[in-house]
């Protein structure tokens, strides 16, 4: 896409091409990647920060594991099996290159653009099927993690004990389970106005091309706090420890979040300002959005207050979470220019748009989950990562970052309209462009120096002691890597940050004074954590979420192919995965070697 | 299970909760073919009917009358979001279509 | 889970299973929600074209809407009996659940049919298309459920009596059908009465 408009007029690639591009970019970027880490961080930390051995629904847990890979498997296949046309009377060409052969509607799919007669082949019907499935994963995960931090908790662990990143998990399990239905039924009327001819957003047939709008950002909002709030999680635990201060205003920040998604339900229409909404939903939506920017800044101005007079180690960690306090209030600063109506339907559809989402999704969210990937690569791999390359990765990627965003704030006001694959030489916006084009290339060679500090620092990084950053929450107490079984006994919680309360008392002025017994304790959970003296049992393995989970794309495939076949298999796969689930004894899970000397289906620790 | 320390209703309670559920129905259909006499009131009258059946189906069938009120909290909660955002959606759909 | 004496069982004193399904359920509410809305929102506009009022025939989905009440009642009555430990009435009353569940669906079907006979078919225009799709999922959620309530019965019989988990089971099943019910519930009367 950069290279694209690197320069006015290019042909690098065809209006066609770069439609699938950009759609397939930020179809991929969130449900492909922000998405999945977050949960990857949700699943691995959950347990660990509430003090329970596992989810509340192991198999469940799998099921969306699985379905996250046969969606992403099935969306992609689009690149092979997809065909994509030209729109009736439209002027592009017949055919189109494979490339283009890729859903091209956008992210966001607007209708009746992205359905049958303007996006003519499969490619669309790939996209939506696709995201219906993936939205799927999604939702069952919510129902586990809402379930696991309700009734998995540890002894003492009360709600308001428990890590900000907990509660952020808890604030998006919501935010996840109550728009996605509204999503699924959303792509359930576009596959059916496409496949099966229905109308629900067509005007011919009576439908309505707005509503598709309202169902989808009615999701789409919603799906960026989803986005965010993990990002605010971590960098709500990073913070605190690396300024070697509490998180100020913890219980604010957490109302703060709750707050965030509650009003985030209430603001989906400042994405159609331009649409053909009525001036009082102009006016409603535009004081909500306004509204959601206190709870955000209130806490902005807690992790402020968290680093004022703190003690600041500046190393990666730390150093991408201070680049996501600057460039998500960046980002939160033109999001707020973009909740004034007039104003917006200027900047609607321009690269000043672009400029905001990425401030806040790459800025905010990629920059906090960076921040995430090194505050606890030691605990998940027990090695620690190359803090030089770490810190080579940031600079680089904060200075590309900027060259490639910052300029698209005054490109978009100077009118260079978004989702379009060329532009002429008389708008004279070839310069920045160049330059935002040069920025995107350093953020590439940023992200391979991540990787390889990654992929090195996995094998042969130095071994890391199970609590390198002196923490202070009760996932640092337990041996690096993580053991399967987590905890050897159930952790009892006697206050919020309870590991750091547990090394550190206090002096009369308030400040930490490390306790006399600290080292000894730090030694005794080491080997106590290697060794329990507990049997313990953990579920036993399970073939069929993977089985239930394959079944969807076929039913995807025979949906789009008709193919009877296809479908029946889909079904069956559906059917043996459901069954057997739901038959396979709990029981056996928890068959001690006492009980049952034959026993061999539960995985047994001692 | 841990049902040992719920109040159950008796298999005879639940006989006469479906009597009651099938008059509500039958005074339904009755409203609907009276239409006519009952007029603009039909339309309110049906809602409260339903309304009614829900309750007494949520409560006493799904048991939510017994239950904790965190399930309660889960139920109302889905519902009362469901309710305000559709009402928004339908509210802006109509003033859309009719500008 | 795991080491119920180690570990802290339940905090907030609902079993951990029925808070999940409870969460389930309130994530229906938004699915048919959605449904149900997008029903409403063009019901009452002027687009000329054939109207499910121009084809409906109310007595019949009145019993339709009676028999799906009623086998919430065999359903309650069949969980009743799992409590009683009466595994016979269990069985029976499980049976009977299913066997309404399924007459309802031919109704439906029938139903269906005869609008088809009519000229009112899925694609024929907005009115039949939120139509068709509203009541189609409300009907394949009672085909789930049917199919659930069978295998159910399939495992009591081959058992001849459902353990305490399986009973669980019949718990989590009655659940998902008497919310079905009230889906209906709410259909019947803003799709067809109102």
């Amino acid at each position: 896409m950069r290279i694209q408009l690197s320069q006015p007029d290019n042909n690098f690639l065809s209006a066609a091409e770069y439609n699938a591009m950009f759609t397939m970019h930020g179809t991929t970027m969130i449900f492909l990647a922000i998405m999945p880490i977050s949960a990857a961080f949700f699943n691995y930390l959950l347990p660990l920060q509430i003090g329970a051995r596992d989810v509340a629904f192991p198999r469940l847990n799998a099921l969306s594991f699985w379905i996250f890979i046969a969606g992403g498997l099935f969306l992609y296949s689009t690149f092979l099996f997809g065909t994509a046309g030209a729109p009736e009377g439209g002027y592009l060409d017949e055919e189109v290159s494979r490339l283009a052969s890729a859903p091209n509607g956008g992210w966001f799919g607007y209708q009746p653009n992205a359905g049958l007669k303007y996006s003519p082949g499969t490619a669309m019907d790939y996209w939506a099927i696709g995201l219906q499935i993936l939205g799927i994963a999604s939702l069952v995960s919510a129902f586990n993690f809402i379930t696991t931090i309700l009734n998995m908790r540890t002894k003492g662990m009360r709600l308001m004990r428990m890590p900000v990143f907990t509660w952020m998990t808890f604030a998006v399990s919501f935010l996840l389970a109550f728009s996605l239905p509204i999503i699924a039924i959303a792509l359930f009327f576009v596959t059916f106005d496409r496949q099966f001819g229905t109308t629900f957003f067509l005007t011919e047939g009576g439908g309505d091309p707005v509503l598709w709008q309202h169902l989808f950002w009615l999701f789409g909002h919603p799906e960026v706090y989803i986005l965010i709030l993990p990002a605010f999680g971590i960098v709500s635990e990073v913070l605190p420890t690396f300024s070697r201060k509490p998180l100020f205003g913890y219980p604010a920040i957490v109302f703060a979040g709750f707050g965030i998604a509650f009003i985030g339900f209430g603001v989906w229409a400042h994405h159609m300002f331009a649409s053909a909404i009525s001036p009082v939903a102009q006016a409603g939506f535009g004081l909500s959005t306004m509204i959601i920017a206190v709870p955000t800044g209130v806490k902005i101005f807690n992790w402020l207050g968290t680093i004022w007079g703190g003690k600041l180690t500046l190393n990666t960690p730390m150093l991408f979470a201070l680049g996501f306090i600057g460039m998500f209030v960046i980002g939160g600063l033109s999001g707020v220019t973009h909740s004034v109506v007039p104003a917006d339907t200027q900047q609607t559809d321009t690269y000043y748009i672009v400029a905001h989402f990425h401030y806040v999704l790459f800025g905010g969210a990629l920059f906090g989950i960076f921040s995430g990937l090194y505050f606890w690569f030691p605990k998940v791999w027990g090695r620690m990562y190359n803090e030089t390359m770490g810190k080579i990765h940031f600079w680089l990627m904060l200075i590309g970052f900027n060259v490639t965003f910052g300029p698209m704030h005054w490109l978009g006001l100077q009118g260079q309209v978004r989702r379009t694959w060329v532009y002429a030489e008389e708008t004279n916006l070839g310069f920045w462009n160049l330059i935002v084009t040069i920025g995107a290339f350093i953020l590439a060679v940023a992200i391979l120096v991540f990787m390889a500090n990654w992929i090195y620092s996995r094998r042969k990084g130095e071994k890391a002691p199970f609590d390198p950053w002196d923490a202070r929450t009760i996932e640092w107490s337990i041996p690096s890597p993580t053991p399967v079984w987590n905890f050897s006994k159930a952790p009892e919680i006697k206050s919020l940050d309870d590991f750091w309360h547990q090394k550190y008392g206090e002096d009369e002025d308030g400040r930490a004074v490390r306790r006399e017994g600290t080292d000894e304790l730090l030694l005794k959970l080491e080997e106590e954590g290697l060794n329990p003296d507990e049997e313990i049992h953990l579920p036993s393995p399970s073939y069929f979420p993977l089985i239930l989970a394959f079944g969807l794309p076929f039913l995807g495939y025979a949906i789009i192919y008709k193919s009877v076949p296809l479908a029946l298999v889909g079904v069956i796969l559906l059917l043996i995965g459901g069954f057997g689930w739901g038959t396979e004894p709990l029981e056996e899970e928890f068959e001690t070697s006492e009980e049952n000397p034959d026993a061999k289906e539960s995985s047994t620790y001692e | 299970m841990s049902e040992t320390h719920k109040e159950h209703p008796s298999p005879t309670k639940y006989v006469q909760i479906a009597i009651v559920l099938a008059i509500l129905t039958a005074i339904e259909v009755a409203l609907y073919y009276t239409e006519d006499i009952v007029g603009a009131l039909a339309a309110p009258l049906l809602i409260v009917l339903a309304v009614g059946k829900f309750v007494i189906v949520v409560g006493w069938f799904m048991h939510l009358r017994y239950e904790n009120s965190l399930i309660n909290k889960f139920f109302a909660g889905g519902m009362i979001l469901a309710l305000i955002l559709f009402a928004i959606v339908m509210i802006e759909r109509a003033v859309g279509n009719f500008i | 889970m795991s080491d119920a004496h180690a570990y802290p069982h339940e905090p907030t004193g609902v079993e951990t299973r029925k808070l999940g399904f409870w969460i389930f359920l309130s994530t229906e509410i938004l699915f048919f929600g959605t449904l149900i809305t997008t029903f409403l929102i063009f019901k009452g506009r002027d687009f000329p074209g054939i109207k499910l009022t121009d084809v409906y025939d109310i007595p019949f989905t009145s019993v339709s809407s009676f028999v799906l009440l009623m086998s919430s009642l065999t359903m309650v009555l069949a969980h009743n009996a799992l409590e009683t430990d009466d595994q016979e009435k269990t069985r029976v009353w499980l049976l009977a659940t299913a066997m309404l569940g399924a007459v309802f669906l031919a109704g439906q079907i029938y139903e269906f049919t005869e609008f088809y006979h009519k000229g009112f078919e899925l694609s024929t225009n907005i009115f039949s298309s939120t139509f068709y799709v509203l009541t189609g999922f409300h009907g394949l959620h009672v085909f789930i459920g049917v199919v659930l309530l069978l295998a159910l019965w399939g495992v009591g019989q081959r058992q001849r009596g459902l353990s305490l988990n399986e009973g669980m089971n019949l718990e989590f099943i009655a659940l998902y059908w008497h919310f079905v019910d009230i889906v209906w519930i709410v259909l019947f009367t803003v799709v067809y009465l109102i």
